[in-house]
């Protein structure tokens, strides 16, 4: 039953235009940093499937590379993505002008601000270790203050807009605001040492627990609400469709917005968190499939009656494999939650295979359809042309089906090779480098599919910029519209059309919606250590160690590298010893990685000697024929910066790292006498130049202490 | 603003538009599908139910299930050493005849060179061309518990976990045919000087 008549709107009649040239903007600079992204992720994957491909360059070597890749997409690519769009609807769902011409310039600026020192950063190995917040604090500072000029922005247009009742696109975007700003500040907390480097609050477990919290939400609230508002507001205006329905819509935004804050844990599984907050996790994620899901019926059967137009409007057309691919991905999702699913899934290729059906999928498929609708209307002409746009929806098409397919086969092949255990209970591939070996054809082949996407990208560039060209920015268009009073006010609304009246009790309702769950799940953890058995044997490390470990992370080795080995009897015939909580407690930041693309280095520590270490940093392939590691040549060559030394222990020390004032004040010293042991042990095996005073053996320190202060106790303990 | 539209309607879905508009978009009430339905409270329920049985009523944590795999794991591995293990002078030449040396050097030639390098002249880990050895007397018998083994404080893996019995007799008959050929360009000698012994 359709509800009662419209509303009959009295009140003062007033005239407003929409600011559509900040739109403009941000729809440029989301093409120019999606190439740019694109392009990035294309170089890394052939950095995989040859090693050569790194050219013995430190800056373009891949551990640097790849946070440069993932921000540019996330952040750069489908954040101005999403600001074009929000900036676009919501004026126009609301009748009203952005709420300030000058906060929106600034939100612009500050963002491609941003960006660009991602990119003068990360290369540099400036990184904060933590994955897809990786940019160091002044950064990370600067992000939190733009993103407030736009929350500001938007919601000062929320206060002044004409339009009583707020539209399920508008839903979507509050919870983004809210959601990312927490996620970002809570995980963002550290201390710095100098103006480029900090280290993380939280340590070990803790910061895993934080970090996988606002790194699945991250994916949650920066990829999947945003775009799921915009998609209610395209995909109906594209079709010329009524959306399908509005119960859905209601039942769908609370609870997925509710469930998916609780699932980051699904990231952990098997790890040392405690289990209870690991089956939270997995099970948040199981009962998420529904709510996912209530987008993608939505956005489908919003195109029902019109499947014909899908098939000649590129607008349609991407819309429509974007949410199906937005289907498949969450419901790959949950099912990856589940432990023993994850058991295979977990630390293989398997995961960028899925991450990239949904950023690949939903998140540039969506953004080519809106911005094909938004560009001629904001050009006041046709898309240049609908062939190109053909051509480009099916190279995109083919090219992430190779990469998909090529990732989950290389993922679950490599996954089986690892766990498989003969009749004598030893491993079948005891040598890591086979399975890896085995898995590098299909590293070509997505490579060659991610080239096909990159390619899809540019012919959209092509495609848009010229549409641009034959475009005008016409006239401003003035519209009228009512003031908001009273008569907008409808008689026997419902409790929820009420509340879509009240947009910033909509928003204090939501951030509670997302507080619950975050609340339970990690407050409990952060408040007490009774969840860490503390191991006695479980130092601080050294202070060489220490410099090396910041190597460590500069190098982006945990991209490749997990310290995590978990409890299963091929992990622990492979690696040895399976992790403990108390092993990680002086980590800031934990470095436990997501993906074992080398082995496992949790044990690394006494493994081999120094000089397997030497050798194997200047050219991997010394000691492991056929490992596609890069080289790191220039750790032998590049001077140990002591320099920040002190300080990094007294920030340490602050942070809760029981070293005393004389551990600081002597770590200098402390620091060479060691690296004199090292290197005089080189030296004895015939390492011919002094390289006491390099980069390479402060890593070394902390590559053969790593897991030895618990691993070399006696098993039975 | 120009409200009029050309909305694509069906005609069983003209009774269930819903008066919103925003920006001259509408909703239809459909009702939540039956299926969709069923699917959102199964996955809620089975989240309680999962999360009470393994949380709450102490199910087996995966930690539980890790020791009991691991447990039968273990026991293959006294197995295995009960049977291996102990050099066996008859296996060794039962293993030669069958041309173990040349099998030996494919072996040496995958799992040995990173630090014995080519030919055994020595690099991370020690020459094994001269006649001074470690661990070892650098005869078959005393050679085979060092691979098997290993000494894992010096980096030596402990090459049972991860070569078969067979071929680490195997390599051990190819690294006694290295023994004493001092070849070019070895690593300096470490260990203790051997005096000649009887080979074989």
């Amino acid at each position: 039953m359709s509800s009662p008549s419209a509303v009959h709107r009295t009140g003062r009649l007033e005239t407003y235009s929409y600011d559509d040239q900040i739109v403009r903007m941000f729809i440029v600079a989301t093409i120019i940093w999606g190439a740019v992204a694109m392009l990035v992720g294309v170089t890394i994957a052939f950095q995989l499937a040859t090693w050569k491909m790194n050219f013995g360059l430190q800056w373009i070597t891949f551990g640097r590379l790849r946070p440069l890749h993932t921000n540019a997409a996330i952040f750069a690519f489908c954040g101005n993505a999403m600001f074009a769009g929000i900036y676009y609807s919501h004026q126009r769902l609301l009748k009203a002008r952005l709420f300030n011409d000058v906060l929106s310039r600034i939100h612009f600026w500050g963002w491609q601000a941003i960006i660009v020192s991602a990119a003068l950063t990360l290369p540099f190995g400036i990184t904060r270790g933590k994955e897809y917040a990786e940019l160091e604090w002044p950064i990370t500072i600067a992000i939190a203050v733009i993103w407030v000029v736009f929350a500001v922005n938007f919601f000062g247009t929320l206060i002044r807009r004409r339009e009583r009742h707020i539209f399920v696109a508008i839903w979507f975007y509050i919870a983004t605001i809210l959601t990312v700003a927490v996620l970002h500040i809570v995980n963002g907390l550290g201390l710095p040492v100098t103006i480029f480097k900090s280290y993380s609050v939280y340590a070990g477990v803790q910061d895993a627990l934080v970090q996988w919290w606002y790194g699945h939400n991250a994916v949650a609230f920066f990829l999947t609400t945003p775009f799921l508002g915009l998609m209610y507001y395209f995909v109906p205006k594209a079709a010329n469709r009524p959306v399908y329905s509005y119960r859905l819509s209601v039942v769908h935004f609370w609870s997925l917005v509710f469930i998916y804050i609780w699932a980051g844990p699904h990231h952990l599984l098997y790890t040392t968190l405690p289990e209870w907050v690991q089956t939270l996790g997995m099970v948040f994620s199981i009962a998420l499939w529904a709510p996912s899901w209530g987008g993608m019926i939505n956005g489908l059967m919003t195109l029902r009656g019109v499947w014909d137009k899908v098939r000649t409007d590129p607008v349609l057309k991407f819309m429509a494999l974007a949410l199906t691919f937005y289907g498949m991905a969450t419901f790959e999702g949950p099912l990856l939650s589940i432990k023993s699913v994850n058991s295979i899934g977990h630390f293989t290729d398997w995961i960028p295979g899925h991450v990239h059906a949904g950023t690949i999928g939903w998140n540039y498929l969506l953004i080519a359809g809106i911005l094909y609708y938004m560009v001629p209307k904001l050009w006041n002409t046709e898309i240049f042309s609908k062939k190109i746009a053909n051509t480009q929806f099916w190279l995109a098409t083919i090219g992430l089906a190779l990469y998909y397919v090529s990732m989950v086969s290389a993922g679950i092949t490599q996954s089986l090779m690892w766990r498989a255990i003969d009749v004598n209970g030893k491993l079948v591939y005891p040598n890591f480098i086979e399975t890896v070996v085995k898995i590098v054809p299909m590293y070509w082949v997505r490579a060659f599919g991610g080239t096909f996407v990159f390619i899809s990208f540019l012919l959209m560039t092509y495609n848009l910029f010229k549409t641009m060209n034959q475009g005008t920015i016409g006239e401003i268009e003035v519209f009228e519209a009512y003031a908001l009073d009273d008569s907008s006010l409808e008689e026997n609304a419902g409790h929820h059309r009420k509340l879509e009246g009240l947009p910033m009790v909509f928003a204090v309702l939501s951030l509670i919606a997302i507080l619950v769950g975050s609340a339970i799940e990690i407050v409990p953890s952060l408040l007490s250590n009774q969840y860490i058995t503390k191991i006695d044997a479980v130092k601080p490390y050294k202070p060489l160690e220490l410099l090396g470990r910041d190597i460590y992370l500069r190098e982006g080795c945990y991209l490749c590298h997990s310290q995590q080995v978990r409890p299963m009897a091929h992990e622990v015939l492979r690696y040895g010893k399976n992790s403990e909580a108390g092993e990680f407690i002086y980590d800031h930041p934990f470095q436990w990685g997501s993906k074992r693309t080398g082995p496992d280095l949790a044990r690394i520590g006494g493994k081999y000697p120094n000089m397997w270490h030497y050798r194997h940093m200047i050219n991997p392939r010394d000691v492991t024929p056929q490992s596609i590691m890069p080289i790191y040549k220039w750790l032998v060559e590049q001077k140990l910066d002591l320099s920040t030394l002190t300080k990094k222990l007294s920030v340490m020390k602050q942070l809760g790292v029981p070293y005393s004032d004389v551990d600081i004040a002597s770590g200098v010293e402390n620091a060479q006498a060691q690296a004199k042991l090292i290197s005089a042990d080189l030296m004895n095996q015939g390492v011919p130049k002094e390289v006491e005073d390099k980069e390479l053996i402060a890593l070394i320190a902390y590559l053969q202490r790593m897991g030895t202060d618990y691993g070399s106790l006696p098993v039975n303990k | 603003m120009n409200d009029k539209t050309d909305l694509h309607l069906e005609d069983d879905e003209k009774h269930i538009l819903l008066d919103h508009k925003y920006d001259n978009i509408q909703e239809l009430d459909n009702p939540l599908p039956s299926w969709w339905k069923l699917t959102f409270y199964l996955g809620i329920i089975f989240a309680i139910f999962y999360f009470i049985l393994y949380s709450i009523m102490g199910a087996p944590s995966l930690r539980d299930d890790f020791k009991k795999e691991w447990a039968g794991i273990e026991e293959l591995h006294e197995k295995f050493n009960r049977l291996n293990g102990k050099y066996d002078e008859v296996k060794m030449l039962a293993i030669i005849k069958d041309g173990g040396v040349k099998k030996g050097q494919v072996v040496f030639e995958t799992n040995c060179i990173p630090c014995h390098k080519a030919k055994g002249i020595g690099d991370i880990g020690p020459n094994l061309t001269d006649e001074y050895w470690i661990n070892s007397k650098g005869t078959v018998d005393t050679n085979y518990p060092v691979v098997f083994n290993g000494v894992p404080d010096k980096g030596m893996p402990t090459w049972s976990q991860t070569l078969s019995n067979d071929e680490i007799y195997q390599v051990v008959s190819y690294v006694q045919t290295l023994h004493n050929t001092h070849q070019p360009g070895g690593k300096d000698p470490q260990g203790n000087k051997v005096e000649d012994e009887v080979k074989k």
